[in-house]
């Protein structure tokens, strides 16, 4: 059953090192911006692995503060790179 | 913001949840991973998101800057307060075991209380930094 799990974070390591290999390639600031918000997200993955192997609970509310944090700093670098201010 | 309907409907859609997930990791602290200052940066990080999505004219209707920084100095006193009180019971600053007839739920009473205070303070200290950096004039 572990093999099941190293299987899965060998392949979101691959996942992560193509979307910053992308990330470096890139031009747009937009499509950066996107990159870094799959970033986040595979490293939410991650954190759940990890609690599933080590069979806690406890990481899982970390998960969730984490996903939590990458949608409000998205949605603020966006607003600041669209009008160069977030207060309005 | 007017015309982003996606970003204001999932806004109002996700800050109950958010609040409510402060609220668990607050009154759930002495089980799991949480505690007073993560639950206050939790409920500050819901009501940031608030006012970035819907103006901070808006959020300062809701919590405006003089009742936030009200509330911290609540907290504050909170915590010193409960110090304070170990004191007056017969302990040192800090100490709990004299808050009820038994010193296991003396001690609950004593950090259950202390952890609210610490999280009214982080919040609006949170908040108030928020407010600092959006100022009308810059």
């Amino acid at each position: 059953m572990i093999d099941v799990y190293i299987i899965t974070i060998i392949a979101i390591i691959l996942a992560i090192l193509i979307s910053i290999l992308r990330f470096i390639s890139l031009k747009d600031i937009f499509t950066k911006i996107l990159t870094t918000n799959l970033l986040g997200t595979k490293i939410v993955l991650l954190i759940l692995l990890v609690s599933a192997i080590e069979s806690t609970n406890d990481f899982s509310d970390i998960a969730m503060v984490y996903a939590l944090i990458n949608f409000i700093s998205t949605i603020v670098i966006l607003k600041y790179f669209e009008n160069r201010r977030i207060s309005k | 913001m007017k015309d982003y309907i996606i970003l204001r409907i999932i806004t109002k859609l996700t800050i109950p949840l958010i609040l409510l997930f402060g609220l668990y990791v607050q009154f759930h602290g002495d089980y799991s991973a949480g505690g007073g200052f993560q639950a206050g940066v939790i409920l500050a990080s819901g009501f940031i998101l608030y006012n970035i999505i819907f103006g901070i004219d808006v959020g300062k209707a809701v919590l405006s800057q003089r009742m936030s920084k009200i509330l911290m100095g609540i907290g504050v006193l909170l915590f010193v307060g409960v110090g304070i009180m170990g004191i007056i019971l017969g302990g040192n600053f800090l100490e709990y075991n004299s808050f009820s007839f038994d010193s296991t739920s003396g001690q609950m009473i004593g950090i259950f209380l202390i952890e609210i205070g610490v999280g009214l303070t982080v919040g609006n200290v949170m908040i108030l930094v928020f407010y600092a950096f959006n100022n009308e004039e810059s």
